[in-house]
């Protein structure tokens, strides 16, 4: 039985104005959701209300998942380090799951290096691994938001148009991996997508916003 | 456009205000001139040899000069200074940054930066010879006392125009203020951060000649002298000193800085970047080539 991560109870999400209103759903372990929907229509603040980056307008929204270390986000514009190597950016995803007592200055507990040698690996950055990520070309650094991701393990995924600058075979690699992480960690995913093929392809929910509203479509 | 010119002629109505009789100012030029033939030019460099008293041990006569001694204490009390400095302003940044850290943190934060550089270093000076005495010890503790002060602001400053996607990234994640600020808010504005640092550097010892006025050390302590003897010439010289030393911590800091930027913002320094103009100098040094890595997905 699949445990729900997440309940939306008639959310409306925006800034000043509602975006989307009346968003009632639940996100369960195993689910990998793709947000479709044109530009502006409010699939990043979805996804930021979800995060708790923002408060939603009205509503309530219920996370069964631990506060440090339970949610991954990769925003469209990656949140990376620029000055920081690409093993020290992926650690930070390891780093979330110490203790918050756990010191900052503090080195990670070994027991962890392995887990980002393997994210690393997974994602064909290894030899890259002392680079900083500033050097990097696009579709690099999202293989390297997604190794943070996927070295963090955590329990719902948010990631923001994360295959965007990917080649075909760099989006079987990235999804083969995150996928590989869902299941092992029986999480979840959510992602913002603008190709409905790729979407179709990958996701098991489809979500489009239209009209202010979001509706779940039956993925054939 | 029309705000700029309302302001330039603003300005040149109270700078008209203030001198009131342009009159006064006849025949200032020529006494400049004067002066600077008579007293400042050329410059006494006997300031290089060795001074008759101590004896010289040194193999070296320019190490036993008054350039020598009073530039290399300006040099030591302004690095401890910016060093201890720059270990306290960082917390400091860090609680006042309000991208960092919550409102009631980073108001008392502001207001202990706001308060130490306040006062100049000189007045700084003042107080702790009354502590320390006169001598090095005034000199490094006013200089550090507004290092923090200022190094804070700019710092905090930096941090707050940093990139929000890391930022919110780490919070979305569950990262704690303490984390965020030392894996994502320091090595992200380290450049800002590593060019505040070499500008307070340079700052405090250009300021070392300010500072030595009141016998807090330093260079300063011998333009002090020269000027009460009115010997200029010896205070040029010094004050050349001074100039081409901090010439040369601008040469360190684009190198230093250079190891934090993209290739090709920041260039490493060479002769003809810092003496002559980019479009002369780029037929002598060109850009490096990107690393192969970086071509792989363009």
């Amino acid at each position: 039985m699949n445990e729900v991560l997440a309940h939306l109870h008639d959310v409306s999400i925006g800034y000043d104005t509602p975006l989307i209103e009346g968003i009632n759903v639940e996100i369960s372990e195993g689910d990998v959701i793709a947000i479709l929907g044109p530009s502006g229509i409010g699939k990043t603040t979805l996804l930021r209300t979800i995060s708790g980056l923002i408060r939603p307008l009205s509503g309530e929204i219920e996370l069964a998942i631990p506060s440090r270390g339970g949610l991954g986000y990769i925003p469209q514009r990656l949140g990376l380090v620029g000055n920081l190597s690409v093993r020290a950016n992926v650690s930070m995803g390891a780093r979330v799951r110490t203790s918050r007592w756990w010191p900052a200055v503090f080195p990670l507990p070994k027991e962890f290096e392995e887990d980002i040698s393997k994210a690393m690996r997974h994602l064909g950055i290894e030899d890259i691994a002392d680079q900083p990520v500033r050097i990097l070309s696009g579709g690099q650094q999202r293989r390297v938001a997604t190794a943070r991701t996927v070295a963090q393990k955590p329990k719902l995924v948010l990631a923001d148009e994360f295959l965007g600058e990917l080649d075909d075979d760099n989006v079987e690699v990235v999804m083969r991996t995150v996928h590989a992480t869902i299941r092992a960690q029986n999480s979840a995913l959510i992602m913002v997508e603008h190709h409905e093929k790729l979407a179709k392809e990958v996701a098991n929910r489809i979500w489009r916003i239209k009209d202010g509203k979001l509706i779940e479509e039956v993925v054939s | 456009m029309g705000i700029v010119t309302a302001i330039s002629l603003l300005a040149l109505y109270i700078f008209n205000d203030m001198v009131g009789d342009w009159g006064r100012l006849s025949g200032g030029w020529e006494n400049l001139v004067i002066f600077f033939n008579e007293s400042l030019w050329p410059p006494d460099w006997s300031i290089l040899e060795a001074q008759s008293y101590p004896v010289c041990e040194q193999e070296v006569e320019l190490f036993c000069s008054v350039a020598w001694l009073g530039m290399v204490e300006t040099i030591k009390i302004a690095f401890v200074a910016t060093a201890l400095g720059f270990v306290f302003a960082l917390p400091l940044s860090v609680l006042a940054a309000n991208n960092l850290s919550p409102l009631w943190m980073a108001i008392p934060a502001r207001v202990i930066l706001a308060a130490m550089r306040s006062l100049p270093s000189i007045i700084w000076a003042v107080l702790f010879m009354i502590i320390f005495d006169v001598g090095t010890l005034a000199g490094i503790f006013a200089m550090t006392f507004y290092t923090v002060g200022y190094l804070g602001k700019l710092q905090f400053e930096s941090m707050e125009g940093l990139k929000n996607a890391p930022l919110e990234a780490a919070k979305a994640m569950g990262m704690t203020r303490a984390e965020t600020a030392w894996h994502i808010a320091l090595p992200e504005s380290a450049n800002h951060l590593l060019s505040h640092l070499m500008f307070m550097f340079e700052y405090n010892v250009r300021h070392g000649t300010v500072i030595g006025l009141v016998g807090a050390g330093g260079i300063g302590l011998y333009i002090n002298t020269y000027l009460k003897l009115t010997q200029y010439d010896k205070v040029v010289a010094l004050l050349l000193v001074v100039f081409i030393v901090v010439v040369l911590i601008d040469f360190l800091s684009m190198a230093i800085r250079s190891t934090v930027t993209e290739e090709g913002d920041v260039r490493r320094p060479s002769w003809s970047t810092i003496f002559l103009p980019a479009s002369i100098s780029s037929k002598y040094h060109t850009t490096p080539m990107k690393t192969s890595s970086s071509k792989e997905d363009e």
